[in-house]
């Protein structure tokens, strides 16, 4: 267990008496993530040469891969952190690409695919906080945090986000393209500049896409409100 | 979609008249582009926030 805690838990910032409790959750991952530790970097790069090519199972292994190192990255930040203080989406994907990748000085265009499957890992991340947040408000009780969850500062954030999220895929339905947007813009934080690299659009095309999308799905919440 | 974009450009005045010309009596299209004006009318920073402030107790 101590040989454990040194490779797994120390280096993300978690101390031993919150390892301890959660040694049951994390025990099952840590013999993965000791192997990938090494790894993580050289696949990143495989996987996304691989999805230029047009590998779609590159694009599923990607997605998790993005999505460990995302929760990963999220969980030390909230270990290191004193209480009160935010997490910005923005930042962590910033940091998993460099982790991932390591490599800054690629186009925004070379970072499409990565980014693509960081606004999606963020996007599920944060919604499924949220849903566990939701159920245990209405299970009457507080859920106490866990070293890889977080409490979200209000149930207005939460419930916003989850009809925002709700919003966003019947949006998609008939605008997949400005929905893809969103996800860029509001879950991996990027500007409309570096949308516009990312998805080969102009920027004042991004910036109407984006005007559109918000009125939408602002349209769409609101709507469902007045039931 | 193209017609919003268009619509938020005019002058507030003017929208009724070019809603007439643009949606040319098409009655469910004015109606979702009206609903899509008025959205846009209170979208302040909607979005425009990172999507979660998570904190820690």
């Amino acid at each position: 267990m101590k040989l454990l805690y040194h490779a797994v838990a120390e280096p993300i910032g978690l101390s031993p008496e919150n390892f301890e409790k959660t040694s049951g959750a994390l025990h099952f991952r840590a013999l993965l993530f000791s192997n990938r530790l090494v790894n993580n970097m050289s696949d990143a790069t495989v996987m996304l040469a691989a999805i230029k090519q047009g590998d779609s199972k590159a694009a599923e292994e990607l997605l998790v891969l993005v999505y460990d190192e995302l929760r990963r990255l999220a969980a030390s930040k909230l270990a290191h952190e004193a209480p009160g203080q935010t997490l910005q989406p923005t930042a962590l994907v910033h940091e998993a690409w460099l982790r991932l990748v390591g490599d800054n000085s690629r186009s925004f265009k070379d970072r499409e695919h990565f980014f693509r499957a960081s606004a999606e890992a963020m996007r599920r991340i944060l919604i499924d906080r949220a849903r566990r947040k939701h159920t245990g408000r209405h299970g009457g009780g507080y859920q106490r945090v866990d070293f890889e969850g977080f409490d979200l500062a209000a149930p207005a954030v939460d419930n916003e986000l989850l009809a925002v999220n709700e919003a966003l895929d019947k949006f998609a339905l008939d605008h997949p393209i400005q929905a893809e947007l969103v996800k860029l813009r509001y879950f991996a934080g990027l500007t409309n500049e570096e949308v516009s690299e990312v998805m080969g659009i102009s920027v004042s095309t991004a910036k109407n896409y984006w005007t559109f999308a918000r009125a939408w799905l602002l349209n769409e919440i609101g709507n469902d409100g007045k039931t | 979609m193209t017609i919003f974009t268009e619509a938020i450009k005019v002058l507030i005045e003017d929208r009724a008249t070019f809603l007439d010309i643009a949606c040319q009596g098409d009655e469910n299209l004015r109606r979702k582009v009206e609903a899509l004006l008025r959205a846009h009318d209170h979208l302040g920073t909607f979005l425009e926030e990172p999507p979660a402030e998570a904190s820690i107790e």
